[in-house]
């Protein structure tokens, strides 16, 4: 026992000097976290961290890639411990400045690499006037369909509400195997659920001068749209809890006719054994409205940790280097996302005619106003009052008890 | 020399293995299925006629993961921190117990109650609270921190287990030794502890396999690559737009060998121990 | 004979500090990982927090207040005793008889025990993905297999209600909860003599009267002390309900644990995900306390 006792000892020693090694240096740190997009997020930038540090002697680059399901966790752990990363690679950005935790962008972004960005995605990330955060991807939404489904079905690609309805009973009629039509409610991505309906319909979750809208006409009778949808049978199961995964697995099997999703399920079905014949389309609008795509933007925000010359620096080259044209454009390609700026744009579109028109599809989509800073709890109320229509409530009650406890 | 079985015992035996078996095959359900979509493609996972058993099976899924991640170093870290955790939560845990069960003193109740008062927060509800701890000690990101954190987390079942141990066994023994001239540790070494052995393993049991699947904690402390343990580390499989179950299901029951290693290695002293040592009467 | 000597003699005030001794190295552990945090917590609950997680002053019962007046706070308060119920007693149970069962010599139990050992050697996340994954309508393994068994032609919908799913999620949760039963259970087993179970076959007793009259009064100790932790690890359990169902739909499958960690990590409202753990804690207090007053005042007498 006592030789375990030593051993014990020495372990616990040992450990405590590999905790403790290091850091001796006088290089600037620079903490990133980023999120991680996909299976070659985590490989890519252990390459960037090395291309990085052997441009810039001095400074030592950290870069820390969390998986979306915990990423919240994680940053949100960091920052009530006053250690906030110094670059942070997340969707969110109003609490962090509502807290008075962001520099703005122009304190840290080069005149030159400023200039790349398309304007409307900055304008995304403005609250009092000042840009907050730059825009690193984006991906867009769109009604995917399978061909060989509608064609043996007899019908055509819908692009009213009304006309989405007809289709989903033929195809129900032509094989009750197959879900005519994809919906997650999910608490992964409800919102966006919520989002195609209402912009489809006119509504929204704000209106023009950016008041609270949740209530509207519009939403109720989106909401109802397709709550009616899943009460007919025309939806998959379970859309509570089945995520966006699920259908896009079921899409890619042939299970699942039609979905609304990113662009990202074009490349994906593309990788599968037998892919099936799939199309894209503009997501159906109500009859009347006009049609809308929900775009979803993702963030790089710098945190102000009182940082010294040299490390303010060191962060605008880490975005000059991040944003060089080609680097950039083949990260962006190799995540299968939209490209933030013009020139990596021009890139992608040049190498590939799909990615030109999601490219403009994006340029149009309409965004979550994620600048507002009621948006998390928006986001989960509007979840919620789905879900509880799901159960059989009254949507009409729950978006006004909603607006209520929102716009108080 | 062996009786020859009655009828009852023939029964007997025969319904016993069969319901272990029963059981066994009911437990390892869904370790078959993991094992089965662990051998597929990603697109018969999720086929229209999903088979039970993979059509064409792809063995190349688990040298996939070495490829894709460094399994062998989050498995170093898995067992560094099961390991050191089980030992760090053994020296504090074991004279506690044996203080609680072979000494009177004042604020024992208290003590007891301490201890299962610290269980009743949950983890995740801590993170906040131990990450502060942690960057006080200068401990966060390291694999010494998470090894303090799970045999914190583990103090409870180890004293209160231990101590009902103890207490199980008669101090006779201890006192003869008494007077052969050991002093208090020695008699605890040379003879509570032997006695103790089916506890003891138990125990070592429950904290190397809390330890080895503790998940939220890590997550949050740990940020970087190179010490990550293999539940965290995994999770490289589980990206934005795409779930890669074929690996991570492989990567899991890769994850369970070591663990069975261990539990196999140590599993004897379940069985001999207190019988052997003799507490008869 | 020299250390005899020198341990009577060792001070009074030595002698009363040693307990004290004994268990400090256990205190400062817990202390310093669990109960500082601890501390952390009942500090969020009483404040005012920002989205972020900052502290911003004295807030009163005012995160309390907000959580007791959501409408949902009341089914996910029942869905945790729920769910702690049937987890805690079905996986004793079950546990107990498996630890029987295990108990005996037979060839295999070596193979056996460590076959039990498999629920608890996978991480939560991952088990709990798998029963997803088994239980799905659409690819699950569960109507595969059934299909391919020629017991069903169409597949079956295991969860169409939120019930149903909140059901499976206790089954899971009892799955991976009986080796940990079963383990303590054994333990103590080990640790009965043969002899008493001779001794009472001789007096003519049967399997049922030696289960009753010697097995469980001498596992009765570190039963107890399983169910106690049990109980508290499984009220606290977050990986089953989190990746099986989130709590959807709209909290019905939501357990106190799940529900504080969407207003914490979610909805950035961290200081009412504090008061929501308080609230847990003094129910698992509460309930504590029973047994403190009852069971082990008697037990160590």
């Amino acid at each position: 026992m006592k030789k375990i006792i030593a051993m014990l000892l020495v372990l616990v020693m040992a450990l405590g000097l590999v905790a403790c090694g290091g850091g001796s240096d006088e290089k600037v740190e620079l903490k990133v976290i980023a999120a991680q997009y996909g299976g070659k997020t985590a490989e890519w930038w252990v390459g960037f961290e090395k291309d990085f540090e052997a441009a810039n002697g001095n400074i030592d680059l950290v870069v820390d890639v969390v998986s979306w399901n915990d990423i919240y966790t994680v940053v949100n752990t960091r920052i009530s411990n006053n250690d906030a990363p110094d670059i942070l690679n997340i969707d969110v950005f109003a609490d962090y400045q509502a807290d008075g935790l962001l520099l703005p962008a122009e304190d840290y972004v080069s005149d030159e690499t400023y200039a790349k960005f398309y304007p409307a995605f900055l304008d995304q990330s403005v609250v009092d006037g000042t840009v907050w955060a730059i825009p690193d991807l984006a991906s867009a939404r769109a009604l995917y369909y399978n061909a060989d489904i509608l064609a043996a079905a007899g019908v055509e690609v819908p692009t009213t509400w009304a006309e989405l309805k007809d289709v989903c009973e033929a195809i129900k009629a032509y094989d009750a195997n197959i879900y005519p039509w994809g919906v997650d409610m999910t608490t992964d991505e409800g919102q966006a659920c919520f989002a195609y309906y209402a912009w489809t319909n006119g509504g929204g979750f704000v209106d023009a001068s950016g008041n609270w809208t949740l209530n509207s006409a519009e939403n109720v009778e989106a909401a109802n749209y397709i709550l009616g949808l899943v009460a007919d049978g025309l939806t998959n199961t379970n859309p509570a809890t089945e995520t966006r995964y699920d259908l896009q697995e079921m899409f890619a099997a042939g299970k699942l006719a039609m979905m609304i999703g990113p662009n990202q399920i074009s490349s994906y079905v593309a990788s599968t054994e037998n892919p099936i014949n799939f199309g894209i389309a503009s997501i159906p609008a109500n009859e009347g409205k006009s049609t809308s795509s929900v775009g979803v933007m993702d963030r790089f925000m710098v945190f102000d940790n009182e940082h010294s010359d040299a490390e303010m620096e060191a962060i605008t080259k880490f975005f000059d280097f991040f944003y060089e044209d080609k680097r950039y454009s083949d990260w962006v390609i190799m995540e299968d996302f939209l490209p933030a700026t013009s020139a990596g744009g021009q890139i992608m579109a040049e190498a590939d005619p799909a990615a030109a028109a999601w490219i403009e599809i994006v340029g149009s989509a309409q965004f979550y106003p994620a600048a507002k800073a009621e948006w998390a709890d928006v986001k989960q109320g509007v979840i919620n009052v789905l879900q509880q229509g799901l159960l059989g409530q009254d949507v009409q009650g729950l978006l006004d008890a909603l607006q209520a406890d929102i716009a108080g | 020399m062996k009786k020859a079985l009655t009828p009852k015992e023939i029964f007997s035996r025969t319904m016993l293995y069969l319901v272990v078996s029963l059981i066994c095959i009911f437990i390892l359900y869904p370790y078959f299925v993991m094992v089965c979509t662990s051998l597929k493609s990603r697109s018969e996972i999720f086929s229209m006629n999903s088979t039970v058993l993979p059509i064409k099976p792809m063995w190349e899924n688990f040298l996939e993961i070495w490829k894709r991640a460094p399994m062998g170093t989050y498995m170093l870290n898995s067992i560094l921190i099961a390991t050191g955790s089980s030992l760090i939560a053994m020296l504090c845990g074991i004279p506690a117990a044996y203080a609680l069960a072979r000494m009177k003193f004042k604020g024992q109740t208290a003590f007891l109650g301490f201890i299962i008062v610290s269980q009743m927060f949950a983890p995740v509800v801590l993170l906040i609270g131990i990450y502060k701890v942690m960057s006080t000690l200068h401990m966060s990101n390291s694999i010494i921190g998470l090894i303090f954190i799970n045999a914190a987390f583990n103090q409870a079942f180890t004293i209160w287990l231990l101590r009902g141990t103890f207490m199980s066994i008669s101090e006779e023994m201890e006192q003869a030794a008494k007077i052969d001239g050991c002093n208090r540790m020695q008699s605890m070494f040379k003879v509570l502890l032997p006695m103790a052995a089916p506890g003891i393993v138990t125990t070592l049991i429950f904290i190397f396999i809390n330890a080895w699947n503790e998940y939220t904690v890590a997550l949050c402390l740990i940020s970087t690559d190179t010490f990550k343990p293999l539940t965290v580390g995994i999770n490289i499989f589980n990206g934005y737009n795409i779930i890669e179950w074929q690996y991570l299901f492989a990567a899991s029951l890769f994850a369970i060998i070591p663990v069975l290693i261990m539990f196999m290695s140590i599993e004897k002293n379940l069985t001999s121990g207190l019988t052997a040592g003799g507490v008869k009467g | 004979m020299s250390k005899k000597t020198s341990a009577a003699n060792k001070s009074p005030l030595l002698r009363r500090a040693e307990p004290y001794l004994w268990i400090a190295p256990s205190i400062i552990l817990m202390t310093i990982f669990i109960i500082i945090p601890i501390f952390t917590v009942f500090r969020m609950a009483f404040s005012e927090v920002s989205k972020t997680g900052r502290i911003r002053g004295f807030a009163g019962f005012a995160n309390f207040l907000n959580v007791m007046d959501n409408p949902e706070f009341s089914k996910v308060l029942s869905n945790t005793v729920v769910w702690t119920i049937l987890v805690v007693v079905l996986s004793t149970v079950l546990g107990f008889i498996l630890a029987l069962l295990l108990n005996n010599k037979f060839k295999g139990r070596k193979i056996a025990r460590a076959i039990v050992v498999f629920p608890w050697a996978t991480t939560l996340v991952i088990q709990a993905s798998a029963w997803k994954f088994i239980i799905n309508k659409d690819y699950g393994a569960l109507n595969a297999l059934l299909k391919t068994m020629g017991l069903i032609q169409t597949n079956i919908d295991w969860t169409p209600t939120p019930e149903a799913f909140f059901a499976w999620e206790i089954a899971c949760g009892i799955f991976v909860t009986i080796p940990f039963v079963c383990f303590t259970v054994l333990s103590g087993l080990q640790s009965i003599d043969d002899s008493y179970y001779e001794a009472a076959t001789v007096d003519g007793a049967g399997y049922f009267q030696k289960l009753f009259n010697i097995t469980l009064p001498l596992v009765k100790n570190s039963l107890t002390v399983a169910t106690v932790l049990n109980i508290i690890y499984v009220f606290n359990s977050f990986p089953i309900v989190w990746t099986m169902t989130k709590g959807d739909p709209a909290y019905q499958t939501d357990t106190l644990v799940t529900y504080l960690y969407k207003l914490a990590f979610y909805n950035g409202k961290q200081g009412e995900a504090a008061a929501v753990s308080v609230i847990g804690f003094t129910i698992l207090l509460i309930c504590a306390s029973v047994y403190m007053v009852s069971t082990l005042k008697k037990g160590d007498e």
